[in-house]
């Protein structure tokens, strides 16, 4: 059994507003072991994104705050920690790659010097010390000549490299937890299918966690080892993968499996689900989907239903779930 | 088979490369290299391809929106460069409108749907308010929207039903055919499926033609009558969407299959075997010699690289550009 890096427990994230407590991440726990990439799946504004920034503790406060949960990185709770120790724990321990390398990366310096920042900061290097690990970085992530490619500027370098550079950015200090954020949303199919495959390579090599946060079925297939299917700020359903596919039991996700168009299919209807996800300024007291669901009974909207563990570490939040 | 709506003949587009004081050309971006294509009327042809590829580029020129370098486009059989301005816009650009991707910014944001809705009919016929009022209405209907909504403006609508709106404004003058530029990509997964449900409704209903833009080929199987796969402004294969999606041929297609294919891993051991290319698309500045893919493909030998493969038909309803299918 590899070890937990990573373990959210009842994880709340509120924003104030003017209108009112919007809970945009309500009550949501998982785990990220060694080598394991875990798939936070969802629509916009399920909190999937939230949930990631959560985890680094980079809410756009005041309006933004965690108000509950406990966050367990490497044995230690970092909602304890203060903001100079937290300041350590990311880029070294924890790091993240962001959806849009087009504005993740400052225009106006080297993709090298880039690199150098956290490496500098947090392995204290100077000099032909920091050189070697940023060219190291760059191999890595198998960006080619990475000798001169240090001294380009992002807008030299086409897209799927420049999401290399975020990656190589991201695992510079070799962190034990990578959150992924929509990673390849923004690359070509092919460039995609690359970068992914780069991915497993890195984690075997260097048994980083990964969270990996999208809405792509497709890419959650081939990446991802479990996931865990948000709706509304809540995990509905967390399964490993193969089962999500086969074998999903929250309406939810089975709508939204049969939603995604499917290459080897003829093309018959699609199945769509009818309306919108709720606001989160006004969550219904009970299920969250009832309201969009088409096996919704009486309790289901008087009632939030409780987790359920129906073996193997299959959970589900459904009243219909035995 | 279906009547020939618009034909696109030999269609190429440069863009030059100016340089110095003088704005002297010193090279050409070639964006589009000599395609072609046919859309019939009632069908689905998607044109698919990565960014960079000239899917968007031929989308403009079809809107008459970009001046053609070479080539030809038809329309019922009738040459468009022959066609006087007067012509145009009588009767060419009311009957082939367009979807713009991003439904955020397709629109005015301070116009009422039903203005964004009418504008077209109020520029393009004599029709009165009353008119104009009923049959926004009317469309509204058409595409799932209420009564209501006609008042509101767009920052009150989700991007599913902005999208919507989207398709109503551009079938308000009762098109032959409408260019849908990625008209999903920029939408939920729940939400897409809503939206091309209704794209194919409404093409049944009213006989239209599409010519759609985009990158998921799944999304392209799920729309598509015929298919054109597209790489460095050039029609690297093309055929009818079944025939194309059940025998791929071109490298470049296979691999693209293999990357929006979804397989389902057996066990969570397993790992899934795809066709990774090398490297990234070239620029269109100066593209290779012989084929244009040969320097990401997985096929390629000697000859690949020297000549240049012509289109060959190998099937009835299927053409292909490469050496390995003679």
């Amino acid at each position: 059994m590899s070890r937990t890096i990573l373990q959210v427990e009842d994880l709340h994230t509120s924003f104030y507003t003017r209108a009112g407590e919007v809970k945009a991440v309500d009550g949501v726990s998982f785990h990220v072991d060694e080598k394991e990439t875990f798939g936070l799946v969802g629509e916009s504004a399920c909190g999937k994104t939230v949930t990631g920034l959560s985890l680094l503790r980079l809410l756009p406060e005041p309006a933004g705050r965690i108000v509950g949960g406990k966050i367990i990185l490497n044995g230690r709770n970092i909602l304890e920690l203060s903001k100079k120790e937290m300041r350590a724990v990311r880029g070294k321990e924890i790091s993240m790659i962001l959806q849009d390398p087009m504005t993740s990366l400052n225009p106006v310096y080297t993709v090298g010097n880039q690199i150098a920042e956290s490496i500098k900061l947090h392995q204290g290097l100077r000099d032909e010390k920091v050189t070697d690990e940023v060219i190291s970085a760059l191999r890595l992530l198998k960006i080619p000549a990475p000798e001169s490619r240090i001294r380009d500027y992002p807008f030299q370098m086409s897209g799927g490299m420049r999401q290399r550079v975020v990656g190589a950015i991201a695992m510079s200090c070799r962190p034990n937890l990578l959150i992924a954020d929509e990673p390849t949303t923004a690359l070509d199919a092919t460039i995609q299918a690359q970068y992914i495959a780069l991915f497993q390579d890195i984690q075997r090599t260097t048994n980083v966690g990964i969270l990996f946060i999208t809405h792509d079925f497709g890419v959650v297939a081939k990446m991802c080892h479990r996931v865990g299917v948000m709706y509304a700020g809540r995990i509905v359903e967390t399964a490993t993968t193969s089962k999500i596919f086969k074998d999903p039991r929250h309406p939810y996700t089975v709508a939204l499996i049969n939603s995604v168009p499917r290459l080897e299919e003829k093309n018959k209807r699609l199945f769509s689900i009818e309306g919108q996800p709720p606001s989160l300024l006004n969550l219904p007291p009970g299920c969250r989907f009832a309201a969009r669901c088409d096996k919704v009974m009486d309790k289901c909207r008087e009632q939030q239903p409780p987790e359920v563990d129906i073996g193997d570490g299959h959970l589900v939040s459904c009243w219909k779930v035995k | 088979m279906a009547e020939v709506l618009l034909e696109g003949q030999n269609l190429t587009k440069h863009y030059p490369v100016t340089k110095g004081l003088l704005q002297k050309t010193v090279g050409w971006v070639r964006a589009i290299d000599g395609i072609s294509f046919t859309v019939e009327q009632g069908r689905t042809l998607s044109l698919v391809g990565e960014s960079g590829a000239g899917k968007t580029t031929t989308a403009k020129m079809i809107l008459l929106l970009e001046k053609l370098t070479s080539g030809k486009i038809l329309y019922k059989g009738e040459d468009l460069s022959k066609f006087s301005a007067a012509r145009i816009k009588s009767q060419y650009r009311p009957n082939v409108q367009s979807v713009q991707q991003n439904p955020w910014s397709s629109m005015n944001p301070r116009m009422r749907v039903r203005d964004i809705v009418g504008e077209p009919l109020v520029v393009n016929t004599k029709m009165t308010k009353q008119e104009i009022r009923e049959k926004v209405l009317e469309i509204l209907d058409d595409v799932g929207l209420k009564a209501e909504h006609a008042s509101l403006y767009p920052h009150e609508f989700s991007g599913g039903q902005r999208q919507r709106i989207a398709v109503a404004r551009a079938l308000a003058l009762n098109p032959n055919m409408v260019v849908l530029d990625e008209p999903v990509s920029a939408l939920d997964v729940s939400i897409r499926a809503q939206i091309m449900n209704l794209l194919k409704d409404l093409q049944e209903q009213h006989n239209l033609s599409y010519l759609v833009i985009a990158h998921n080929l799944a999304t392209v199987r799920y729309m598509s009558h015929t298919v054109a796969i597209m790489y460095l402004g050039e029609i690297v294969e093309y055929g009818e969407a079944e025939e194309i999606f059940q025998n791929p041929l071109h490298p470049y297609t296979k691999a693209l299959i293999s990357a929006s294919v979804l397989v389902l891993p057996e066990d969570e051991t397993e790992e899934i075997q795809q066709i990774i290319l090398k490297g990234e698309m070239p620029s269109p500045l100066n593209p290779p010699p012989g084929c244009r893919f040969h320097t990401r493909c997985n096929e390629a030998s000697a000859q690949c690289s020297e000549a240049v493969p012509e289109m060959r038909r190998v099937k009835e309803n299927h053409q292909v550009k490469c050496h390995h299918y003679v």
